[in-house]
């Protein structure tokens, strides 16, 4: 369904943006973007062993602006990058699960600094990956592999931390992404556990999202999460291909599970160059094509744009949620 | 701790059934008792299975990824970091055995399918292997099946099905070949979202009842309306299946043979070893565990020590393996895959349907070479944690009294390098090295750095032997 109306909410898909490149317009494995000033996209590919790491700077308008970084464990590279997010001033912080660090880069993607130390004392770190920044510049790193979350100063000094591993209510099992909404409350991916965790500012378990009693809802290896304007809960349900959306409560509202079915305009001149590519496509049903596969992360903009980045299929999706969208007659 | 005989059986068990394994594995499997670790290896459902979620996690290019060393690294993450070893030896072996290969089928992720799909099937029923083989979307495009058409064959599949999986010249006609090809018309592969910057898609068996040959076919004797799977029947119940598929284990497992392709005119090595694979055959109407079962557990395999050239694959993974330096998730895998393309086995792209040829043909001068240098350089490389535990553990075994002799010095480095056995002329010249430079002496740091020195470059001595390339 291109529209999904469901309890009072209406998700209209718009577009999508990206394909595979090892360089250049496209992204490689993306694991995380981030929405910048001025409709910036900055797109974090992970690519796969040597290859294909760097920051790509795209708009909504699907125009490539650049890259940087590049794989290696010198300053300003990173080998298994795997979020991003930006500070106040604009300024990029990459999480690199391999070097166990966090790199900041400034605004154009010069590099400025790193901090991160590995291991499993306070502050130290063992394959951190999803970071955000809370209304106080606090950075908020998921240290993976150590079944915790840690805040630091944007300079790497610890401050605190809350979960440990396991599945009891606030426990943390190989947890992955992140995100705080504007009571800075703090949502965890706790993947290894099938659920999303909402804690207060100081660790407090707050709401659980996770299958119902009835079955509904239910989450495989979540990854990513983010909250809209009005407090509804998006989840990529990575090993479900798809994203679950909840409200504030925790309460299951519905499901997108990927609708592009026009390819982006970068994906379109590929097939265009390729008759026998398109004479292919004729002959096929192109469902599975338009379908999530490993949804990775998730966005919302400042105007409740949900943005769905996919791993699988190096391709953003883009659902609009409609607040002023009227039904058809029915008899139609 | 068990003796140091059923250590070195152990030793030679895993080499074989598995890719090597660190010395306190082998203690830990030779405590167990021998037919106990060959029941755990041929029951892997036993063990946990590799956790493709988090391996997808940790390496998202690694899914339905379309580049072969990519496809490569994948399989060889698995070979060193399994908990089933045998089920990934069996993948190996079949993959070895019907050779499928990417440099014409040009879907590295197709073929990686196939892979899976030996590891699920590999020590099951043959009959069912081979059907499931006939279905793969990789051999079907390999081997031109989709082309194989009501009216207008294509026997490309059924003379190969014959000759070069499961029969051997010499025991089928051309018409069986061409009445094979008939029972599998139909059998193809359905259209698939093309390859585009979206991700590879995948193709799916498709059965066409349209394209199919109803026709009355004679097939070695035996006449009847058959489909492909009535094929099968009729080919699992030959005597010469059995003895095709013993003559391969044997090779893979025991002792290098000579290349399938003059088998025909070149008997077994050793020929009532043979027998008793297809008498167990036989007895199990073709399952694979029931004749693996009889074959470790026999003298002839656990005489057969050192009597198969490792193939690159082996060599490569065993020696990581015992060093521990890729045990896990980090960056590095494809590195691994390309050395084994360099020596020789570009794993899913065999030369060609008759794949590798294996034993002595897979070393000459320039590959020797190469696997010399590798192993040296990993078993030399003392900053590796696990080297550096391989030689305090030498240390550990050797030193008695406080003392270090040069003969329990070499000893101990054979052994920790999976109880290795060495011909005279290679103790010899590791007993003048270990001799050489005067008397080890551990008292003061700068005497046991020393001393850790000359165990590592045994060590080395050692992966640099001729003896380290047999398995």
């Amino acid at each position: 369904m291109l529209t999904t109306v469901a309890a009072g909410r209406v998700y209209d898909y718009s577009y999508c943006i990206g394909m595979y490149s090892q360089s250049g317009r496209g992204f490689w494995a993306p694991q995380d973007f981030v929405l910048g000033p001025n409709g910036r996209i900055y797109v974090l590919s992970r690519g796969v062993e040597q290859l294909g790491q760097r920051v790509s700077k795209i708009n909504f308008d699907q125009e490539f602006q650049g890259q940087f970084g590049s794989v290696g464990t010198e300053d300003g590279r990173f080998v298994w990058p795997r979020s991003i997010d930006l500070d106040k001033n604009g300024r990029i912080f990459v999480s690199d699960e391999y070097v166990n660090r966090i790199t900041v880069y400034g605004e154009g993607g010069s590099y400025r600094y790193h901090w991160g130390r590995p291991g499993s004392d306070d502050g130290q770190l063992n394959g951190p990956s999803g970071i955000a920044f809370d209304s106080h510049g606090t950075v908020w790193v998921v240290d993976s592999w150590n079944h915790r979350v840690q805040s630091f100063s944007q300079i790497g000094e610890f401050q605190s931390k809350f979960g440990k591993q396991g599945g009891g209510d606030g426990d943390l099992e190989m947890p992955w992404g992140i995100c705080i909404d504007h009571q800075d409350n703090i949502y965890v991916a706790d993947w290894g556990n099938d659920r999303v965790q909402k804690f207060s500012p100081t660790g407090e378990l707050l709401v659980k999202f996770e299958s119902s009693s009835t079955g509904v809802g239910s989450l495989k290896g979540p990854s990513g999460v983010a909250v809209d304007s009005d407090g509804d809960v998006y989840v990529t349900d990575w090993g479900n291909h798809r994203v679950q959306i909840y409200a504030p409560d925790g309460q299951y509202i519905t499901a997108l599970t990927g609708d592009a079915q026009e390819p982006s305009s970068w994906t379109q001149t590929y097939i265009e160059a390729n008759p026998e590519i398109i004479k292919a496509r004729r002959r096929v049903d192109l469902e599975p094509e338009w379908r999530f596969r490993r949804p990775v992360a998730v966005n919302i903009d400042a105007d409740d744009r949900i943005i769905v980045l996919e791993s699988y299929r190096h391709r953003l999706q883009i659902y609009n949620k409609l607040r002023d969208y009227e039904e058809h007659p029915l008899n139609l | 701790m068990p003796h140091q005989e059923d250590i070195g059986l152990m030793a030679h068990l895993m080499r074989r059934a598995g890719f090597g394994d660190p010395r306190e594995e082998l203690e830990e499997r030779a405590s167990k008792g021998y037919e106990a670790v060959v029941e755990e290896l041929l029951h892997p459902e036993q063990q946990p299975a590799i956790n493709d979620e988090l391996l997808y996690r940790m390496f998202p290019g690694y899914e339905g990824a379309a580049a072969p060393p990519i496809n490569q690294a994948d399989w060889v993450f698995r070979m060193i970091n399994t908990k089933r070893p045998l089920e990934e030896k069996m993948a190996l072996f079949w993959h070895q055995l019907f050779a499928t290969s990417n440099s014409k089928v040009d879907n590295p992720p197709e073929l990686t399918s196939q892979i899976a799909m030996f590891r699920e099937y590999g020590l099951g029923s043959y009959r069912d292997l081979l059907v499931q083989l006939a279905k793969s979307p990789a051999m079907i495009f390999w081997l031109d099946n989709h082309g194989n058409h009501d009216g207008a064959i294509n026997e490309n599949w059924g003379r190969e099905l014959l000759e070069l999986f499961c029969l051997g010249a010499g025991n089928y006609s051309e018409t069986d070949i061409r009445e094979a090809a008939r029972a599998f018309t139909g059998w193809t592969i359905g259209p698939k979202i093309p390859r585009n910057p979206l991700g590879r898609f995948f193709w799916e068996f498709e059965y066409k009842p349209e394209d199919h040959d109803y026709g009355e076919k004679t097939f070695l004797g035996h006449t009847g309306n058959f489909n492909g799977e009535e094929i099968v029947d009729i080919i699992v119940d030959q005597p010469a299946t059995a003895r095709f598929l013993a003559r391969h284990l044997y090779k893979f497992f025991v002792a290098d043979e000579a290349h399938v392709a003059s088998w025909n005119i070149t008997p077994p090595r050793d020929p009532e070893a043979i027998e008793l694979l297809v008498d167990a055959y036989n007895e199990s109407t073709g399952d694979i565990r029931f004749i693996l079962r009889v074959l470790f557990n026999s003298d002839f395999f656990k005489e057969a020590r050192f009597a198969r050239v490792k193939s690159p694959a082996e060599l490569i993974v065993g020696t990581v393996r015992m060093v521990g330096n890729y045990n896990g998730f980090k960056p590095g895998f494809n590195n691994l895959a390309l050395e084994c393309n360099w020596q020789g086995q570009e794993l899913l792209n065999p030369p060609s349907v008759e794949s590798w040829h294996t034993g002595s043909e897979w070393i000459d001068p320039g590959v020797l070479m190469r696997r010399v240098n590798f192993a040296a350089r990993i078993v030399g490389d003392a900053s590796l944690p696990g080297v550096w535990a391989i030689i305090k553990r030498v240390l550990a075994q050797a030193v008695v009294k406080g003392n270090l002799s040069p003969q329990a010095m070499v000893t101990a480095c054979l052994d920790e390098m999976g109880s290795l056995e060495v011909s005279e002329a290679t103790h010899a010249e590791l007993m003048f090295h270990a001799e050489n430079g005067g008397e080890m002496a551990l008292g003061t740091d700068e005497e046991l750095r020393a001393t850790a020195q000359k165990v590592s470059k045994i060590l080395t001595l050692i992966a640099a032997s001729r003896d380290y390339q047999f398995a």
